[in-house]
Parts: C-alpha cells; structure tokens; sequence
C-alpha cells in the first residue's frame, strides 16, 4: 500500500497518542503533528496531508476556523474531526464546514480503521 | 500532610479525559435546551483544601454574586462538584428551559423556578461529566441531591469530612458558554486527596490500553 501522511491535530498530546495507537497497524503512514488550528493551517501547506484528523476545541484556532481555512487551501482536502464536542448542532457544522465525518473521543481503533477506510475511499474518488 | 505533585504527563490525560467528559456533558445538556454550548480547554490544578476561596476566588470575578449548584459525587474519585453561574443567569436558564410560563405568581414561585433550572442543569452537566470520567477510569460513583446557593463564591469552603484542611485537592475546571445568549459558566469538580492517590494509578492504567 503507497505510503499516507496523516496530519493529528490536537492540543492534548495524550489525545494524538491514543489515536496513533488506533491506526491499524499493517498501514504504512507518515504523521504529522499540530498542537492548535494555526500550526495545522502550517503543517498543511508545508506537508499536503492525504488525511487530516482535526480536534475541535483548542487554543489559539478551534477546529472550526481550522477546517474552513485548510478547505480555502485545498477544497478536496479531507478532514475527520475526532473531538469530544458530541454534539448535535457541532457534529452538523464540522460537516457542513465540509470534513468527511465526525469521531467521538474516545476514539478506538474500529472507529479510526472504518473513518480511515472511508477516508481512502474518498481519496480513490478523487483521483 | 504531604503535598503530591502531579506529572505533565497525568496532567495531560486528566485534561484529556475532562474534556471528553465535559464534552459529553454538553451534549447531553444541549439535547434538553435545543441549543449550542461552547466548550473551552479544561483547565487542572492542584492545591491545598483550605485554599480553596483563593483558588475559586481567582477564577471567578469575587465581587459578584454568583449562583453555585453544589454536588458531592462518592466512589474511588470523590469530591464536590462546583457549577457557577452569574446570579443574573437564573432567570435565564429559566427561559432556557421554557419554565418561564409557569411562573404566574409572586417573586418566590420565580425564585424557585430559577433554582430548579440551575438544579436540572447542574444534574445534567455533573453527571454526564463525572459518570464519563469514571466509566473510563473503570470507577462508579454515587451523587448527593444537587443544592443551589446564591452567594458570594469567595465564602465557599470545601466540607471537612470530605477535605481535611491541610490535605491536597485537585481542581478541573471548564468554562462554558450557552450559543446566542449572555449565559457562562464554570464547572469546577474537586477530588480530595484520596482520589489523587487513586486517580495517579487509574490515569496510568486508562493508558496502558494505548502504549
């Protein structure tokens, strides 16, 4: 399988571990990591990430302003929000702000492996 | 007593796990009102019980009075929790949760009215956030009847059989903010130290699934 850079977007570095540690194990990824939206806006230019995992609630820029301005960068780019805000009107705006889906921490590895399947699916799409 | 210290890493996973709590709290809220809630970065600190007007006091604008629902939560993880409104945001809530109707008599019957809302809110925050942070620390805990003071938070002191004044409590603290209105809040849950013992081993234990 070709080689996927992941960019983890997360102010807790406990949270970015625990979805690293649900990667499926046999996939071959480059990680890239951000502790805020703005460093996430600046990994993303420099590293063009296949696939961005995108926390909401963090310092300095939320997930919110991150998604809308990394979609200015790159209309196609796809986004898995992974955040704890479960709710209903959040869930809606992640997606209306255009990422593919939306995960609710605790993440485990079933939820990341399914999102990281529709993920690939989406980038099959595009290509 | 000896002071315990907390690492960054412990930290960090506490952080994490209010969070997820909290966030789950919000949800569970938002369900009832119909509206947004707007979730801040949980904040954790550790502290000496008997300084626990100074910590709140710091946190708070001392000067005004505030509304505090206050909730005992009792298993491995043990303490009160805080729920701290502005005074003003009674009537609010009580519009938030369309009681308002209700209200046709004297000034007592909207007195009550704003102390149930505070009540069911304090319900609903507290216990979704306490009960997601013990399900995933593998804990259960029983609550005490939530109760709504209207006061100056700067008189709060922590119960003595909960808190022995020279042990160690930590605090865990989110700001929230209801979506289109003039309503904040902080959620506070303090543990005494014998949770700290145990919270220090359940927080590495939560991990260990993750190394």
């Amino acid at each position: 399988m070709a080689m996927i850079t992941l960019l983890i977007v997360d102010d807790s570095p406990i949270a970015r571990q625990i979805l690293k540690k649900c990667l499926p194990k046999e996939s071959n990824f480059t990680i890239i990591e951000a502790a805020d939206g703005q460093e996430a806006l600046e990994k993303y230019r420099q590293y063009r990430p296949e696939i961005t995992f995108m926390d909401m609630t963090m310092p300095v820029m939320d997930g919110f302003q991150a998604i809308a301005e990394i979609k200015q960068i790159d209309p196609q780019a796809i986004i898995i929000a992974a955040t704890a805000d479960v709710q209903q009107k959040a869930r809606q705006r992640i997606i209306e702000l255009g990422a593919l889906m939306h995960l609710a921490k605790p993440v485990n590895p079933k939820a990341v492996s399914d999102a990281l399947a529709k993920a690939q699916q989406a980038l099959q799409e595009q290509t | 007593m000896a002071e315990i210290q907390f690492s960054g890493v412990e930290k960090d996973i506490l952080q994490e796990l209010m969070n997820i709590g909290f966030g789950q709290a919000a949800a569970d809220l938002a369900q009832v009102i119909d509206l947004s809630i707007e979730l801040s970065v949980p904040d954790i600190q550790l502290f000496k019980a008997c300084d626990l007007q100074e910590h709140i006091g710091t946190e708070v604008e001392s000067d005004r009075e505030f509304s505090l629902v206050e909730q005992y939560f009792l298993g491995k993880f043990k303490g009160i929790a805080l729920l701290v409104f502005p005074a003003k945001a009674g009537k609010q809530l009580v519009s938030l949760f369309g009681l308002q109707g209700q209200a046709t008599s004297p000034s007592e019957r909207l007195e009550l009215l704003e102390k149930e809302a505070m009540i069911e809110v304090g319900n609903i925050l507290i216990g979704a956030c306490v009960g997601k942070i013990t399900e995933l620390l593998n804990d259960v805990v029983i609550y005490s009847p939530p109760r709504v003071m209207i006061q100056n938070v700067r008189n709060s002191t922590l119960p003595k059989n909960l808190f022995e004044p020279s042990s160690m409590a930590i605090s865990m603290k989110t700001v929230f903010h209801f979506e289109q209105q003039e309503i904040s809040g902080q959620l506070f849950l303090i543990a005494n130290q014998e949770s700290i013992t145990w919270l220090k081993s359940a927080l590495h234990a939560f991990m260990e699934q993750y190394e």
